[in-house]
């Protein structure tokens, strides 16, 4: 058998798997978009692009298109700008290999929490009555701050808890890239009288473009899957703003109106402008990293 | 320009010393080459005086300031690696001027010098292109033209042509020293070659296991070697040993290894009595084919013959002991025959047998 062939035979059974469970279920809301099913009746025709058309007219739909958009910017840039500068710091400041070692099993921690674990003791810290950070916010005679009932503040506290998450693990990974380097860019860099933070804006991270760009990729597709934590932290509210694409869509299809037709029209509506999105940005970035 | 003194240099590891105690000190514009087998400490030490490594003890001074403790920009040394350390993301002409652009050059001035250097190392064509797409002798170029761009006080290069092919590392040799011709700056040049080391020195500095063995110009090393250990080194082909005692009858100085007897210059070493056990240094190149009845004549049967072209180094068993010697007749001889072969006594190197050290005369 070739090599080919062996890759071929092994990947096979799960690309199957994988692939017809993909396509029955977008082939299912595709076809239930295309009707006017709800699950309080069960009578439903077909309406055509009807639920499209009136996706285009929805003004909480582009709310929440918007809202899913600042949160993957927020998510996305926060988390690489949290794991540099932590990355840089620790490579920096710990040279013990057992102490860096320890650092990065403790970065490693919140990642391990099950989403809705991380959201229940973040909503706790953020209580306005009982939270640690009110507590400390009193203390320099500031508060109690409403940092999820207040709408001008609320999706960037659920954001905090997605960089705590990501951006720790981001950070191990980044320490582990930078011990990878070879060191004599770096001495040469020293020698040409370069500053600690030229060294690493202008030599190691631009050495590490190609991985940086892989971690905002996955990130990126990572940060559209927040439902879980949004759901648990804020429900979508105060009012409408923290509702995202999911979020939305889940309100429409299950929890209130049980529009099954017109929320599958919204998951379609979000897959098309996902894949163009992201198929531009992984072009952008193919081009960047040279 | 400047001068280094360094001085009582220690450097340890752990508990593991690499340095110990080393002296040393380098007169303005001159191009001194650290040399000695691997592992010996000569990175090391280009190391301590460019800042990359910390001392353990001792100081260093360049150009009459203790930079001992400054760090490596501010020091005025530039430094070319063995493996050109790039910056693979950037262009050449961004590699060669990142130092001055981090020193606050005006833009003008940069732009100027960056023509100069790039001429002066034929690199003109190649300033926009990336780092991986020049050959090894082009990247070892930028490398150079990155050091000269700043006008250091000092030029540092740790074995700078050992990943290159060897008429490369010839051609680039030659730039190096003409580079140092022109602009006189103080240059230290790391190699294990002593090939390398005698072409392009004005002194080599030799050292072993961390201490410096011998330092002198090439002609003094390769003459006047200090110890077995020096004249083992230096010299291709290697030097012959010969394990020998000496007997001396009047005026008459000889050293007898066997059946062999080499006479040897009695003012050239005053010091040596009757029974003193030595080991004889007779290099390849001071011996050549001899007819029947010449002084210092040594027979054996030829064992290998090596082609090098313009001469060849002829391997003959002598009573058991293989040696060797260098000639340009070397086609007129064939494995299996006998050859005679002489050295002239004052080229015979004697050395303690226990101590490695030459016993020439002081002051020869
Ligand atoms: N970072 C280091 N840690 C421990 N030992 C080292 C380190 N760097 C070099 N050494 C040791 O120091 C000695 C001298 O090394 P080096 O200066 O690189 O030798 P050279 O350049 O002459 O080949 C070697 O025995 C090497 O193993
Ligand atoms: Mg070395």
């Amino acid at each position: 058998m070739t090599r080919k062939h062996f890759v071929f035979w092994t990947l096979a059974p799960a690309t199957v798997v994988l692939a017809s469970l993909a396509l029955v279920s977008i082939a299912g809301a595709v076809w239930f978009s295309l009707m006017n099913r709800t699950l309080r009746s069960p009578d439903y025709e077909f309406v055509g692009a009807y639920n499209y058309l009136r996706l285009l007219r929805d003004s909480r739909f582009f709310n929440a298109l918007q809202i899913s958009a600042i949160w993957e910017i927020v998510t996305v840039t926060g988390t690489l700008a949290l794991a540099i500068v932590l990355a840089v710091l620790v490579h920096e400041t710990v040279k013990s290999p057992l102490r860096r070692n320890l650092i990065c099993f403790a970065f490693l921690a919140p990642v391990l929490l099950p989403r809705v674990a991380a959201a229940f003791i973040w909503r706790f810290l953020y209580s306005p009555s009982l939270g640690l950070l009110n507590y400390l916010a009193g203390l320099l005679g500031l508060g109690p701050i409403e940092f999820l009932a207040d709408p001008s503040i609320a999706l960037l506290s659920v954001a905090v808890v997605d960089i705590w998450q990501w951006g720790l693990f981001f950070t191990v990974i980044l320490v582990k890239l930078l011990e990878t380097l070879p060191k004599d860019p770096i001495e040469a860099a020293m020698l040409d009288n370069a500053s600690l933070w030229q060294i690493h804006a202008y030599v190691t991270l631009p050495m590490l473009k190609a991985p940086l760009i892989s971690l905002v990729l996955v990130k990126a597709v990572e940060s559209l899957r927040s439902f879980d934590l949004i759901f648990v932290m804020t429900g979508g509210g105060p009012g409408k703003a923290t509702e995202t694409l999911d979020l939305y869509a889940y309100q429409s299809g299950i929890n209130l109106g049980g529009r099954v037709s017109y929320a599958s029209a919204m998951s379609i509506l979000l897959l098309i402008v996902t894949t163009i999105a992201f198929t531009i940005i992984w072009r952008a970035g193919k081009k960047w990293a040279g | 320009m400047a001068n280094i003194s360094c001085s009582s240099i220690t450097k340890a590891y752990g508990t593991h010393t690499v340095i110990e105690g080393l002296d040393l000190s380098i007169p303005d514009h001159e191009f001194v080459v650290f040399l000695g087998p691997s592992g010996c400490g000569k990175s090391t030490m280009l190391r301590m005086i460019a800042g990359l490594e910390e001392v353990t003890s001792g100081n260093v001074v360049i150009d009459g300031t203790d930079v001992t403790h400054l760090a490596p920009g501010a020091r005025g040394v530039a430094m070319v690696f063995q493996s050109y350390a790039l910056y693979p993301h950037m262009t050449v002409a961004e590699n060669i001027t990142f130092g001055v652009r981090r020193q606050g050059v005006p833009k003008p001035e940069i732009a100027r010098r960056l023509k100069d250097v790039a001429q002066l190392l034929g690199l003109e064509p190649f300033l926009e292109r990336r780092p991986k797409n020049l050959s090894g002798g082009q990247q070892q170029r930028v490398a150079m033209a990155r050091a000269m761009i700043k006008t250091p006080k000092v030029f540092l290069f740790d074995e700078p042509l050992s990943n290159l092919d060897a008429k490369l590392r010839e051609k680039l040799r030659t730039e190096i020293r003409k580079m140092h011709l022109a602009l006189k700056t103080t240059t230290i040049f790391v190699t294990h070659d002593q090939l390398e080391a005698m072409t392009i020195a004005d002194r080599i500095v030799l050292m072993r296991a961390g201490q410096i063995e011998q330092q002198g110009t090439p002609d003094e090393i390769f003459d006047r070697p200090a110890t077995r250990f020096v004249a083992d080194f230096i010299g291709s082909p290697t030097m012959n040993f010969l394990p020998a005692s000496i007997e001396r009858m009047g005026e008459a100085l000889t050293a007898a290894a066997g059946p062999i007897h080499i006479s040897l210059p009695p003012e050239r070493f005053s010091g040596l009595k009757t029974g003193q056990q030595v080991e004889l240094g007779l290099r390849p190149a001071r011996m050549d084919l001899a007819p029947e009845g010449s002084a210092n004549l040594l027979e054996g049967r030829v064992v290998l013959i090596e082609n090098m072209g313009s001469e060849g180094q002829v391997i003959a068993d002598v009573h058991g002991t293989e040696m060797s010697f260098v000639t340009k007749d070397f086609r007129s001889v064939r494995p299996g025959d006998r050859v005679r072969f002489a050295i002239r006594p004052e080229h015979v190197h004697v050395f303690d047998r226990a101590s490695g050290r030459s016993l020439l005369n002081d002051g020869l």
